[in-house]
C-alpha cells in the first residue's frame, strides 16, 4: 500500500510572534525545505497555525528524522488526510487499532480532536464522542474499551479549514526559533565537548553559527583539524549554510610562549582567539561571537579571566554554557551526537604550550605589558591572511 | 614523500596487489566446500601454505594457522596455550598484544613473571633463566625484534638457554618484525613452540597473518565455529589474502640478504649523519635508544631509536610531515595519555627522553637520498625548536 501521508508540522516559539510572524514562518518552511530538497515529491501548504508537508508513505520516516533536526519545530506527526466526516475518520481508527488488538485481551483507546477550523458545525468533544463510538462499535465484540486516562492508543485529529488530518503520533521537536531569523554569529570551535553544545544552542535561537578554529598545525597534527571539520559538518547538519574559518595559530602561540609570562599564556593566547575572531565576524557579517565557556571549569575561566578575555573585543560575546556543570553538557553533546567525536582521542594542545601553573586571576594591565613584548598586530594580519575557509555544505570529504 | 616509518606498516608491493586481486576474481568459492569449484580453491590455499612453509623452511613438525595479523596471532597462541593457570613470562618490553595479553592473565590471579632486571640494550640477557626454572614458568613470550629499538632476541641462543636452565619453559616469539628483515635459521623451529607473522609489514596486506605452531601443541581456539584450521581457529579462509601473504613471504625472504645489506648501509649512514649534525649544532644532544651494534645476532639496521632531549618527538614529527617526511613515534603524547612508551622508559630513558625520541625504520623503497633529506629537515626543525622547548625547560 502506498497511501500518501500528511505531515503535520508544529511550530514552537513563533506562535508567540506578532506581526512579525510570517517572517518566521517564512524561515522555517525555507529551512525544511532547504533540509528536504533531495526527498522527491514533496508538497507545502502553510495554512494559519500549522505547516502541512504531503509526502509518501516511504519517504514519511525520513522527512520526520529530519524534522526532529530543525530548530524551531515543537513537533511533528505523520499521519493521513480525510474529509471531516465522522465514518471516515472512524475508518481510519479502525483501519489502525485492529491489527494492534490481541485475541482476549482488552485494549483501550481514545479519540483526541483540535478544531482548527473554528467554522466547523461541531465541536471537539463532539466529534470524540461521535467518531469514538463508531470506532467502539466496530471492535467493541473484540476487546476494544475507552479510556481517556490510560489509553493503549490515542487518535488525534486535527480540523483545519483546507484539510482534515488523522494522526497517532508525535515526533518532539528540537524547539526554539528557526535558523536564520536571529542573524548569523561566529563561535569559537574546537575538538573539545563544550564549543559544538554552544553553538548547538545558539542554533535553536535562531542563529545561524559558523565556526572559527585555531589550528596548532605543525605542532600538532591534523587530527584536531579534521575532528573540528567533523563536529561543524554535524553542526551544519541543522543548519545548512555555515562556515568553518580556520586560523593557523603556531606563530601567535610560539610568540606569546617565547615573549611573554608563562603563567599568562593561556589567557593571552585566548585574547588573541578573540580579537581575531571579532575581525573576522566583522568582516563575515557575524553579529556576535559564542564560546563554550563556563565559569570556573579550566584556569582560563575564571570570571577575572573571562573578564580579560571580554576586554580585547567589543562586540558581543555570547556564552550559552555559562552556568551549566559539566555532566549537563555532556548531556546536551550526546543529545547533539557530538558527544563521541568530541571524545576522539587526538592530542589537542601540545604540553609545551602550557604553563606549569596557569594564572586564575590575570589583571588586564600585566596582560597589556605582556602584549607590548611581541608584535601581535602583525601576527594576527599573518594568521587571518592565511585563513582557509571550509564550505560545509560542500564538503567532499 | 619520504616514507620512514616501516616497522609500523609498508605500502603494498604492486605484484602482491595483482595476486589478490586475481585471486579475488578467481577464488571465490569456499575452501571448505567439496564440489569442485571450492577443490579447486582448497588446492590453491595448500599452495599457499606449501609456498610459506618452502620459503621459511618451517618443518613438517609444525603447524600453520592463518589469522587476522600479528596481534591475533599473538593472542591465540598466549591465551591458548596458557589459560588460565599455566605460568607466563616476558621481557617485559614487548608489543602491547603481547604484553595486554599477558596483563590478561593477571586478572585471573596468574601473575606473569617480568624479566626486566635482565635486559641488555632491549634484548634478554641469557645467562640467567634459572628463575624460570624455579618459577615454573611454561612459556616465555618475547619480541624476536622489538617494534621499537629493534633489539633481537636470538631464537637459537635463547633456545639453548632454556635447554639447559629451564627445560620446562617453552619458547614463543612474537616475528612481525623479523620476517624479512632478518634471517630466520632453519634450526629455530626445532625448538620453538609459536612464531608469529604478519603480512603488512613485509609489503603485503593488511588483516592478514599467521601463526606457526608446534604440531602437538592443541590450543583452546579462541574463535569457535566451524572447525577450520586445525580446530584452532574457525572461519571461513579469506584466500586471496593467504595468497598475497604467500607472495610476500616468498618476496622478503628472497630478498632478505639484500635488505639487510641495503638497511646496514641506511642505518649506518643515518647514524653517522645525526652524530655530524649533533657536531655542527651544539645544543643537539644525541642519544641511540637503538644499539649501534652491527652484529645481526644484537641489532636489527632496520630500526634506529634515538632521543633528543628537549625537543618533543611528537612535535618534531609533524615538522617533518609539514615535509612529506613521516617517520615513527615510539610514544605517544596523545589526548588520551601522557604516559611515555614503556618500552624506553623500560630500557632506562627517563620519561623526557622517551618522550622527546623518535623511530626511523626502513623499508624496501627506502634510499641513502631519503635518509640525507630527513636529517637535513630534522636539523632544520631541531633548530627552529630548540630554543622554545629550552625556554619551557627553564621557566618551569
Amino acid at each position: 500500500m502506498n497511501e500518501s501521508r500528511t505531515i503535520l508540522v508544529r511550530y514552537d516559539e513563533i506562535g508567540l510572534k506578532g506581526k512579525n510572524r510570517d517572517q518566521f514562518i517564512n524561515r522555517l518552511v525555507k529551512n525544511i525545505q532547504m533540509q528536504m530538497k533531495d526527498v522527491e515529491g514533496l508538497k507545502f501548504k502553510v495554512p494559519h497555525g500549522r505547516i502541512f508537508i504531503h509526502c509518501s508513505q516511504e519517504s514519511s520516516e525520513e522527512c520526520i528524522r529530519r524534522l526532529q533536526k530543525i530548530p524551531g519545530i515543537a513537533s511533528a506527526s505523520v499521519g493521513v488526510t480525510r474529509k471531516p466526516e465522522f465514518d471516515a475518520l472512524a475508518a481510519v481508527g479502525v483501519e489502525w487499532i485492529e491489527p494492534l488488538m490481541k485475541p482476549g485481551e482488552t485494549f483501550k483507546f481514545c479519540v483526541r480532536t483540535n478544531r482548527a477550523d473554528k467554522s466547523y458545525p461541531h465541536k471537539s468533544p463532539e466529534i470524540d464522542r461521535e467518531v469514538g463510538s463508531r470506532i467502539l462499535g466496530q471492535l467493541h465484540s473484540k476487546g476494544l474499551e475507552v479510556s481517556i486516562k490510560e489509553a493503549d492508543f490515542i487518535l488525534e485529529i486535527e480540523i483545519g479549514q483546507d484539510e482534515t488530518v488523522v494522526f497517532n503520533n508525535r515526533a518532539p521537536g528540537l524547539r526554539g526559533l528557526p535558523v536564520g531569523s536571529s542573524g548569523d554569529i561566529l563561535g569559537l570551535i574546537s575538538g573539545g565537548i563544550d564549543s559544538p553544545v554552544a553553538l548547538y544552542r545558539m542554533m535553536k535561537r535562531g542563529c545561524r553559527a559558523h565556526g572559527i578554529f585555531f589550528d596548532n598545525r605543525p605542532f600538532m597534527g591534523r587530527g584536531g583539524y579534521d575532528k573540528v571539520v567533523k563536529l561543524s559538518k554535524l553542526l551544519n547538519g541543522y543548519q545548512g549554510k555555515s562556515k568553518l574559518y580556520v586560523v593557523p595559530f603556531e606563530d601567535i602561540q610560539v610568540a606569546i610562549r617565547d615573549f611573554c609570562r608563562p603563567a599568562h599564556r593561556v589567557v593571552l593566547y585566548r585574547r588573541m582567539m578573540y580579537r581575531i575572531a571579532q575581525a573576522v565576524a566583522q568582516q563575515k557579517g557575524c553579529l556576535a561571537l559564542a564560546t563554550g565557556e563556563s565559569v570556573g571549569q579550566v584556569a582560563s575561566q575564571t570570571i577575572e579571566n573571562l573578564n580579560a578575555v571580554s576586554d580585547v573585543v567589543t562586540l558581543s560575546v555570547f556564552r550559552p554554557l555559562i552556568g551549566m556543570n559539566k555532566q549537563e553538557i555532556i548531556n546536551e553533546a550526546r543529545e547533539l551526537d557530538s558527544f563521541d567525536i568530541s571524545i576522539e582521542p587526538h592530542p589537542d594542545c601540545c604540553s609545551v604550550f602550557m604553563p606549569p601553573r596557569p594564572a586564575t586571576r590575570a589583571k588586564i594591565a600585566d596582560l597589556e605589558d605582556d602584549e607590548t613584548k611581541y608584535p601581535w598586530e602583525l601576527l594576527m594580519l599573518e594568521a587571518m591572511g592565511k585563513m582557509e575557509t571550509v564550505d560545509l555544505d560542500n564538503l567532499t570529504v | 614523500m619520504i616514507y620512514l616509518d616501516n616497522a609500523a606498516t609498508t605500502p603494498m608491493d604492486p605484484e602482491v596487489i595483482d595476486a589478490v586481486q586475481e585471486s579475488m576474481r578467481k577464488d571465490f568459492a569456499n575452501s571448505g566446500t567439496v564440489y569442485s569449484l571450492g577443490l579447486d580453491v582448497k588446492q590453491r590455499l595448500e599452495d599457499a601454505e606449501s609456498q610459506i612453509r618452502e620459503s621459511l623452511s618451517i618443518p613438517a613438525s609444525h603447524k600453520i594457522i592463518f589469522t587476522s595479523g600479528g596481534s591475533e596471532s599473538n593472542n591465540l597462541f598466549i591465551k591458548g596455550y596458557a589459560f588460565p593457570d599455566r605460568k607466563l613470562a616476558c621481557l617485559g618490553l614487548e608489543h602491547p598484544s603481547v604484553a595486554q595479553t599477558l596483563e590478561a592473565f593477571r586478572e585471573l590471579g596468574n601473575e606473569p613473571v617480568s624479566l626486566l632486571d635482565l635486559q641488555t640494550e632491549g634484548r634478554l640477557d641469557v645467562s640467567n633463566l634459572s628463575r624460570l626454572k624455579n618459577e615454573k614458568v611454561r612459556l616465555l613470550s618475547l619480541s624476536h625484534v622489538n617494534n621499537e629499538l629493534g633489539s633481537v632476541n636470538d631464537p637459537t641462543l635463547i633456545l639453548q638457554a632454556l635447554a639447559e636452565q629451564s627445560p620446562q619453559t617453552r619458547l614463543f616469539l612474537d616475528g612481525v618484525q623479523a620476517v624479512g628483515k632478518l634471517k630466520l635459521s632453519p634450526v629455530m623451529w626445532r625448538g620453538l613452540a609459536g612464531y608469529s607473522i604478519s603480512g603488512h609489514k613485509i609489503n603485503g596486506p593488511k588483516g592478514i597473518g599467521l601463526l606457526v605452531v608446534e604440531g602437538k601443541i592443541d590450543l583452546q581456539p579462541q574463535i569457535h565455529g566451524g572447525l577450520q584450521q586445525h580446530r584452532m581457529r574457525s572461519g571461513t579462509l579469506p584466500v586471496p589474502l593467504i595468497v598475497g601473504l604467500a607472495l610476500a613471504i616468498k618476496k622478503s625472504v628472497e630478498k632478505t640478504e639484500e635488505t639487510i645489506k641495503n638497511n646496514q648501509k641506511l642505518s649506518h649512514h643515518l647514524v653517522s649523519k645525526l652524530k655530524s649534525l649533533a657536531e655542527s649544532l651544539p645544543e643537539l644532544e644525541l642519544q641511540f635508544n637503538s644499539s649501534l651494534s652491527e652484529d645481526l645476532s644484537r641489532q636489527s639496521p632496520s630500526i634506529v631509536n634515538f632521543s633528543f632531549a628537549p625537543v618533543e618527538g611528537e612535535v618534531m614529527l609533524h615538522h617533518l610531515e609539514e615535509k612529506e617526511i613521516f617517520v615513527g613515534l615510539g610514544s605517544a603524547c596523545s589526548a588520551h595519555s601522557k604516559e611515555p612508551s614503556k618500552i624506553l622508559t623500560g630500557i632506562g630513558l627517563t620519561p623526557e627522553e622517551a618522550r622527546c625520541s623518535l623511530r626511523i625504520s626502513f623499508g624496501a623503497q627506502s634510499t641513502l637520498a631519503d635518509v640525507d633529506a630527513f636529517v637535513e629537515a630534522f636539523g632544520e626543525a631541531y633548530r627552529q625548536l630548540y630554543s622554545t622547548f629550552n625556554r619551557k625547560t627553564t621557566h618551569k
